[in-house]
């Protein structure tokens, strides 16, 4: 039997969300002040709009549902779904103000592509957006990839209440650092911090000896750096990472891009002096392997267009775009058409394999995750040990993960249920997209790279793509990233409003 | 009337010019959908200068849109109409210095006329789409663009401050009550 979420209940739910609005509108004070110090008026009084606007609702809602009632476990997810919701539907306020974008549903398509770390976007003449505008999409890349309920519970939360770890596990981070989830949360918080200082500063180095000035420098060594360790791909001109044609400045986004997309347990391990870690762990072994096999898909596909006959244009064009896809990171060095026109659909396949597969749990990145791959890998053999052991023989295997793990029933289902739901979506995504016109190859390259929370794209996401697509993408983007649980609570949540007893 | 000016600016830069002469004028978007039929060929290409100049050398790497926004920036009321679009160029030191102004937030870039051979994947350059250039002009220089605020947004600025303290101070009352 469904039961009525009471009002009390309700209240919870608003009173937490509120807070997290409230922390979403703390964020626009980066891009305000970044306005500000480069006299953008304009587009200041955009952020100073949307702060305001998420304050109000954030305060609303606190207002509205004060209660004592404390957080529990029904409350946590579908309290992360609709924070990510309004957190999508408020941020979107200064893309629409800034006149860069077609209509509300592109704006928001842009924030909940940030949020989730996927990288597609819909804003038009990036080249002439200002300072301001262009802080706020790394913002929200960077604050996504860590996860907002993360920075809520980092600043804004006090207590250590049972519902607390459901609102960090409902967005798709199940790893504790830490015994305590808020401990935990600031540790997250910790390394990406260790990270951002290490990475700007090595990508301004690098932008300075590429010729850029040096305020450019630096802006572009901050963005860049956000939008590969968050594994989110936005780039701050329209040319992506092409634009600094440069090899060490590519090597610079390989390394920030991998370690994003490693799980933040293990950045931990390391991190506290356990290197070891970082061999052992299922997830990083997996990650090699499948990276080898989708690299030589797309050295053959690409060696078959016969597009780069050297050596070394060859294996940097195909490594970074492969790595670039499984770390589901979306960075390009290659004009996104180029995929169909150069490279084709062999090469693009290979991509589409590794961002199906993605990265590891508990980090930045998206996909089905290599600690899936492997689990359903080391299923498939046992199940062919079994069958040619004597029937006696009792048969069982072990993966490591931060510690030696024996597989049991009970993981490989959840595993086996979200794998499921993940290939589902990217089936749906693809033919959503043929059935809007576009070639099946296309469809499918666009499609998995939203789902995935990848970015890269072939030219199909466009400004001009219908309204319907661009929403069904959105929804993928948001389900991906939330790895269906919390999206599923928050339709549950409805449901059971609506019939529940 | 401004973009009347900048369709009379390629028009004759398309037709007229001797420096291109030789080449026929392509768009960025000729060059990526097709990059076979025109890889290794002498071609004109017309696009706004963008971001900066970065210099690595005896070369200078520049980026030229010719897209909607060449003529005229949405901040200066250009109608959207879809992403960027452009291509890379290297030119020497001694053609880069033409170039003053680039656009961004606050410029429309210097309108450049380039001539050179279109490279689908240039080895020299890390098998990047690239125009190695022998021939550069600026057709039409490029300008400061002014985006001062709009009445109506000072106007919902103050709508959201009254919004957000309202709310603001009932949250503060309603938690004084507990």
């Amino acid at each position: 039997m469904m039961l009525r979420p009471t009002a009390d209940d309700h209240r919870v739910i608003g009173l937490y969300t509120g807070k997290i609005v409230l922390g979403v509108g703390l964020l626009m004070v980066l891009p305000l002040v970044t306005a500000l110090v480069f006299a953008e008026w304009d587009t200041a009084i955009d952020f100073g709009i949307g702060l305001l606007a998420c304050f109000g609702v954030g305060f609303g809602l606190q207002a509205a549902c004060v209660t004592t009632q404390e957080l529990r476990r029904r409350h946590g997810l579908v309290i992360v779904s609709a924070s990510w919701l309004l957190a999508t539907v408020l941020g979107a306020l200064p893309f629409y103000l800034s006149g860069h974008v077609s209509g509300y549903l592109d704006a928001m398509f842009d924030v909940m592509s940030g949020l989730t770390t996927t990288g597609l976007y819909l804003v038009q003449d990036l080249d002439h957006i200002s300072n301001g505008m262009n802080m706020w999409r790394f913002v929200l890349t960077f604050a996504g990839g860590q996860g907002i309920i993360v920075i809520a519970l980092t600043a804004l939360f006090k207590g250590v209440g049972g519902g607390i770890y459901h609102l960090y596990s409902g967005e798709g981070k199940e790893d504790r650092l830490l015994p305590n989830v808020v401990q935990t949360a600031r540790m997250i918080w910790v390394v990406s911090l260790g990270w951002l200082a290490l990475g700007t500063t090595a990508l301004t180095v690098s932008a300075l000896a590429l010729g850029q000035a040096p305020a450019r420098a630096f802006l572009h060594g901050l963005w860049v750096f956000m939008g590969a360790f968050s594994t989110g791909g936005f780039a701050p001109q329209s040319f992506n990472t092409m634009w600094y044609h440069s090899l060490v400045f590519e090597v610079l986004c390989i390394i920030i891009f991998v370690a994003g997309s490693l799980n933040f347990a293990v950045h931990w391990a390391v991190w506290t002096g356990d290197r070891g870690e970082l061999r052992r762990n299922v997830e990083t072994r997996s990650f090699a392997v499948t990276l080898g096999l989708f690299a030589l898909v797309t050295a053959i596909g690409l060696a078959r267009a016969g597009v780069y006959p050297d050596a070394l244009p060859f294996i940097r064009k195909s490594f970074y775009l492969v790595i670039s896809g499984h770390t589901t990171t979306g960075f390009g060095t290659v004009y996104s058409r180029a995929l169909v026109t150069q490279w084709g659909p062999l090469a693009m396949l290979g991509i589409i394999g590794a961002m199906v597969v993605g990265a590891s749990s508990c980090s930045t990145a998206g996909g089905i995750k290599g600690i899936r791959v492997s689990i359903i890998t080391k299923t498939f053999i046992e199940e062919i040990r079994r069958t040619l052991s004597p029937e006696s023989a009792v048969i069982s295997s072990r993966y490591h993960h931060l510690k030696d793990r024996t597989l049991r029933d009970t993981t490989v289902r959840s595993v086996m249920l979200i794998t499921i739901a993940f290939l589902t979506m990217h089936a749906l995504v693809t033919l959503a997209g043929v059935l809007s016109g576009y070639p099946l190859v296309d469809a499918a390259f666009d499609g998995v790279s939203a789902a995935s929370n990848t970015g890269l794209s072939c030219g199909l996401v466009s400004p001009t793509m219908p309204g319907a697509l661009k929403s069904i993408y959105v929804l993928a983007m948001w389900l991906g990233r939330m790895e269906f649980v919390a999206v599923f609570a928050l339709f549950g949540w409805l449901w059971s409003v609506v019939k529940g007893q | 009337m401004r973009r009347l000016a900048f369709a009379l600016a390629l028009t004759v830069a398309v037709f007229a010019l001797p420096a291109s002469a030789m080449a026929e004028a392509v768009s960025s978007t000729r060059l990526i959908e097709a990059p076979a039929l025109w890889d290794g060929h002498s071609i004109t290409f017309t696009g706004e200068a963008i971001g900066e100049a970065m210099t690595r050398g005896d070369e200078v790497w520049l980026h030229l849109n010719d897209d909607a926004y060449a003529g005229e920036t949405t901040e200066e009321g250009a109608a959207l109409s879809g992403y960027n679009s452009g291509q890379a160029a290297v030119v020497s030191p001694e053609l880069a210095r033409a170039v003053t102004v680039f656009g961004d937030y606050r410029h429309r870039g210097d309108l450049v006329e380039v001539s050179g051979t279109f490279n689908a994947a240039c080895a020299e350059h890390g098998g990047d789409m690239d125009i190695h250039v022998t021939a550069l002009r600026v057709i039409r220089p490029g300008a400061a663009v002014e985006d001062p605020p709009e009445t109506w947004k000072l106007a919902l600025l103050a709508a959201a401050a009254l919004f957000a303290a309202a709310t603001g101070a009932a949250f503060a009352y309603r938690r004084s009550r507990i």
